[in-house]
């Protein structure tokens, strides 16, 4: 994501230096940095509901910069998200339960599983684009989900699995929740991080060449089959990431988990947040989350309406709720709640003048 | 040697569905080139609204077969109206999304109607029993199921061959500009598309809930019956009937062999797996399309 077209009046680089800058004014950097003492602080104030809503939101950032990596920069329709988000959560687990490795070991590798999985399923990518690769991902997403939840040997089947959360590390104990959640949010920044950049690197800018038009980006010299599959593995390395502080949080691993619902609602809260831009991902997981939570709010109303049928109730409800957002986005925004943010910036900076 | 034939009779039997409902996704995509995942969660709508007919306003058959069938179609308008007409003309993703969610949103309806639970149509609107010729077990369901579905998509077909709206829909087959060309009105196209796949999928529904039962879980039919689509060729009708077959056949088969030797849901997982082969060795399946891009 090019900063340049929106930055205020009066600002230009005037070396290499100023050129590459990730943040360019020090509005921006001084809103960022209260932004990130700010999300630091906020577990001393909140309660563990809201940590537990936060550590989510983290947790679900970073698999929704995956899928933006894999869709929104490279166009590589993934609908078997989720599935390598559990692959994440499975690659911990297991290790924990068979190995007894400790949670420091099992993160790196809870991203270099799935990443190494979704590039086998990526190599389809090679082939074709488009509505064939969704198919080709929703098989990947059935057989992934076939595999672990009857492998009862490795997996222990549809029982789910217990998971450690990482012990002691430079003194701090992250067996708390909060401690916990400091942990999420500096993995969750760094990750952030490296997202950002690499729409800089030659490799990001492949990804959006490939995804604007992938023949005219061979025929500008990118190889095109290491782009997609790079694509697929560094998606699939955040969905892992995501996976293993996800489950880590909830101590437990569950196969149904991560249902077709689940990929699919990555995809559609991806276009409510925002194709192709780091905000967007973020912007999509948090309105994704925070439904989620509303629509547990809303669950005891249900039942005091409904009596018995309030269960499904709520469940068909919330299924229907979340397709008609992502529908009315498609429909009526479909650049998502990130372009809505940006002409809310452009508007302020050109105040009072309308362009 | 009498397993294999045992097996491959079955499977013809039960792809005949798959053939139908392959046909629901080919009908769609061959006009509006958008690839309809909500026909899955169609079944689910159209299983229930036949059981509430029969079962709880205690309507005559054919009754609830038009009242199932009119109510698809109401399905079929509304959704191409409302949800897939302003997505026109707008990159790939957006339809795959909306239709995506679209299947979510019907589950979230059918379980609102179903309540979640597993309904049977008790003395079932087909024949029950089964023939046993020789070794044979023919379940009758199945056998006049297969027969039904072969009727529709004949029926289908004539449609397509001799009348002047079908004619219209094969010209917006070939292409949408042209077709515009000649006068003939490319919304209302797409809009009998969505009809008829709806109408068949509602049917295939009521089928294969009178088979499996009414419940949630019929819509893993209408994903199965995407790798038939995509084994034929997402453009071909003969490639969906045969490829329907063939992954009825597929199912049979993996029951008899290989669901002995894997735990779990094979049948469910294996027509993946071969949806991932024909990817990988010819994605664009038997009688499909090979597009040929340039700048």
């Amino acid at each position: 994501m090019s900063v340049n077209v929106d930055r205020p009046c009066g600002i230009f680089d005037r070396n290499y230096y100023q050129a590459k800058e990730l943040f360019r004014t020090p509005l921006r950097k001084g809103l960022l940095a209260l932004l990130i003492v700010a999300m630091y602080l906020f577990p001393f104030w909140t309660n563990e509901y809201g940590i537990s809503i936060l550590i989510v939101i983290c947790a679900f950032t970073i698999g929704m910069l995956g899928l933006q990596i894999i869709t929104g920069y490279c166009g590589l329709i993934s609908i078997g998200h989720a599935a390598f988000m559990g692959v994440g959560m499975y690659t911990v687990g297991i290790l924990q339960r068979h190995f007894g490795l400790s949670f420091w070991v099992c993160l790196p590798l809870a991203g270099l599983v799935p990443m190494v999985i979704g590039m086998m399923f990526g190599i389809p990518a090679l082939r074709m684009k488009g509505l064939y690769l969704a198919f080709a991902t929703l098989a990947a997403h059935f057989v992934i989900v076939y595999v672990i939840s009857n492998w009862r040997s490795v997996t222990n089947g549809t029982d789910g699995m217990w998971m450690k959360r990482p012990g002691m590390l430079l003194g701090i104990d992250f067996q708390t929740d909060r401690n916990y959640y400091l942990l999420v949010l500096t993995i969750t920044i760094l990750m952030t991080y490296l997202a950002t950049n690499l729409s800089r690197t030659k490799l990001g800018r492949a990804f959006v060449a490939v995804r604007d038009n992938d023949i005219a980006a061979e025929i500008m010299g990118i190889n095109i089959a290491y782009t997609k599959i790079m694509a697929f593995g560094i998606g699939c390395f955040f969905a892992g990431i995501a996976g293993a502080l996800g489950g880590a949080y909830y101590e437990y691993v569950n196969v149904e988990w991560f249902g077709l619902d689940d990929s699919i609602w990555f995809l559609g809260f991806l276009v409510v947040g925002g194709f192709g831009s780091i905000f967007g991902a973020i912007a999509g997981a948090a309105v994704w989350k925070i439904m989620d939570e509303l629509s547990t709010l809303v669950t005891p109303l249900a039942e005091a309406f409904l009596g018995g049928m309030a269960f499904y109730a709520s469940a068909a409800f919330s299924l229907i709720f979340y397709a008609l957002i992502v529908i009315i986005f498609l429909v009526f925004e479909p650049r998502g709640i990130a372009h809505r943010w940006q002409i809310i910036k452009r508007s302020y900076r050109l105040h009072p003048f309308p362009y | 040697m009498e397993e294999i034939l045992k097996s491959i009779v079955l499977g013809l039997s039960s792809g005949g569905i798959y053939a139908l409902l392959a046909i629901c996704y080919v009908v769609i995509y061959k006009s509006t080139r958008v690839f309809p995942f909500s026909q899955a969660a169609m079944l689910i709508i159209g299983a229930y609204v036949m059981w509430f007919c029969l079962i709880v306003w205690n309507l005559p058959v054919w009754l609830g077969f038009l009242i199932t069938c009119g109510t698809g179609a109401l399905m079929g308008m509304a959704i191409e109206r409302v949800f897939m007409r302003p997505l026109v003309g707008q990159p790939i993703l957006a339809p795959i999304v909306v239709t995506l969610c679209l299947m979510l949103l019907l589950r979230g309806v059918g379980i609102l109607v179903g309540k979640g639970n597993i309904q049977g149509f008790g003395e079932s609107f087909l024949p029950q029993g089964a023939w046993e010729v020789g070794f044979l077990h023919l379940p009758k369901i199945q056998v006049y199921g297969f027969f039904l579905c072969a009727a529709l998509i004949a029926a289908l077909m004539l449609f397509y061959d001799k009348t002047r709206i079908g004619l219209g829909m094969r010209v917006v087959h070939e292409d949408h500009v042209v077709a515009q060309n000649l006068g003939i009105n490319v919304k209302r196209v797409f809009q009998y598309s969505w009809v008829i796949s709806c109408m068949i999928a509602v049917v295939a529904g009521m089928l294969l809930g009178n088979i499996q039962g009414v419940g949630l879980a019929l819509d893993a039919n209408g994903l199965i019956a995407i790798a038939a689509v995509l084994f034929g060729g997402l453009e071909s009708f003969a490639g969906a009937i045969i490829a329907g077959l063939a992954i009825g056949i597929l199912q049979m088969l993996t029951i008899s062999y290989i669901a002995p030797l894997l735990p779990g849901e094979t049948t469910m997982m294996i027509p993946f797996v071969f949806l991932l082969v024909i990817l990988f060795l010819k994605p664009y399946g038997l009688f499909g399309l090979v597009k040929i891009e340039r700048l």
